[in-house]
């Protein structure tokens, strides 16, 4: 069930890090700047990945 | 009508996991015979292609598409980014490449304590945990859209190549360019996965390109993560890889 879930979702750090980047898509869609988002997300995403790729 | 991008993500995402449970397949075959293997992984098969035809049929009723969108982009994230931090670090050396050889010799001397079931069970267990990153992809890109048969055909493609590939050599495929093929599913999938969830977020404002923000997705994910690799192999010596 553990392996099952792992392959589903992803390990601890990169649950984080998508709910972390879904966080920021609602922030900046409620606060009405969904054209900052365009670029302020694809960069989050590219940080996210930097930071799971160097743990 | 094939949608050729979709066919090209399920079949190079499908390739990658397919190669990985041939693998484990092939070691028990050695242990048990090719018989109680080929029937482990049937087995595991059957249940993919199960989760795969009921999952279409629970959500292609009846649920709103923004909300679909949503759930699919979200794990099209988590499998997006983990694929492309891992494709980063490898190509970065932090982490070894993947070896099928390898893990070939660890499926083997984990047979060798057990017996005839256990192998039986490793190769299903195996079969099934790489097939549900495929069945992900495939529901995935086969809900929205309804491109089920583009998503499909490209992952059975796949199927089909690897297991003729793995049974004209009868041993590991191991110059499968797998951290390549990973960062480009990586890619393509983190680029598919941001556009659909900040789309069903913020609705048809989210992206001032429409949907050629999603090539300039591709392009940026893609030059981001061959500039981190660089990054990180010029900020870290040779030798400091763990």
């Amino acid at each position: 069930m553990k392996a099952f879930l792992k392959t589903l979702f992803g390990d601890a750090g990169t649950v984080t890090v998508v709910a972390l980047i879904m966080a920021a898509e609602v922030f900046l869609s409620v606060v009405g700047q969904p054209a900052v988002g365009a670029v302020l997300i694809p960069a989050a995403v590219l940080v996210g990945v930097a930071r799971l790729a160097l743990r | 009508m094939l949608d050729w991008t979709v066919v090209t993500a399920a079949f190079l995402t499908a390739a990658v996991e397919w190669v990985e449970a041939f693998t484990i397949v092939l070691a028990v075959s050695l242990s048990i015979g090719w018989r109680g293997a080929a029937g482990a992984a049937a087995a595991a098969l059957a249940v993919l292609a199960a989760m795969t035809v009921a999952t279409g049929g629970v959500l292609s009723m009846g649920l709103e598409v923004r909300w679909l969108q949503l759930a699919i982009g979200v794990f099209l994230l988590l499998f997006g980014v983990r694929w492309l931090a891992k494709a980063v670090a490898r190509g970065a050396g932090l982490k070894a490449l993947h070896d099928e050889a390898e893990s070939f010799a660890e499926t083997r001397a984990e047979l060798s304590r057990g017996d005839r079931a256990a192998g039986w069970l490793i190769a299903f267990k195996g079969v099934l945990l790489e097939g549900l990153e495929v069945w992900l992809i495939v529901a995935a890109f086969g809900l929205h859209g309804r491109a089920w048969a583009s998503s499909t055909t490209g992952a059975l493609a796949a199927l089909v190549v690897v297991l003729a590939a793995g049974l004209a050599i009868r041993a590991p495929l191991t110059r499968v360019p797998e951290n390549a093929i990973k960062f480009v599913v990586g890619v393509m999938i983190t680029a598919f996965g941001t556009f659909w969830t900040y789309e069903a977020v913020a609705g048809e404002r989210a992206w001032p390109l429409g949907d050629l923000s999603l090539l300039a997705l591709g392009a940026f994910y893609a030059l981001g993560g061959i500039g981190l690799i660089g990054l990180i192999r010029r900020s870290r010596p040779i030798g400091a890889a763990t």
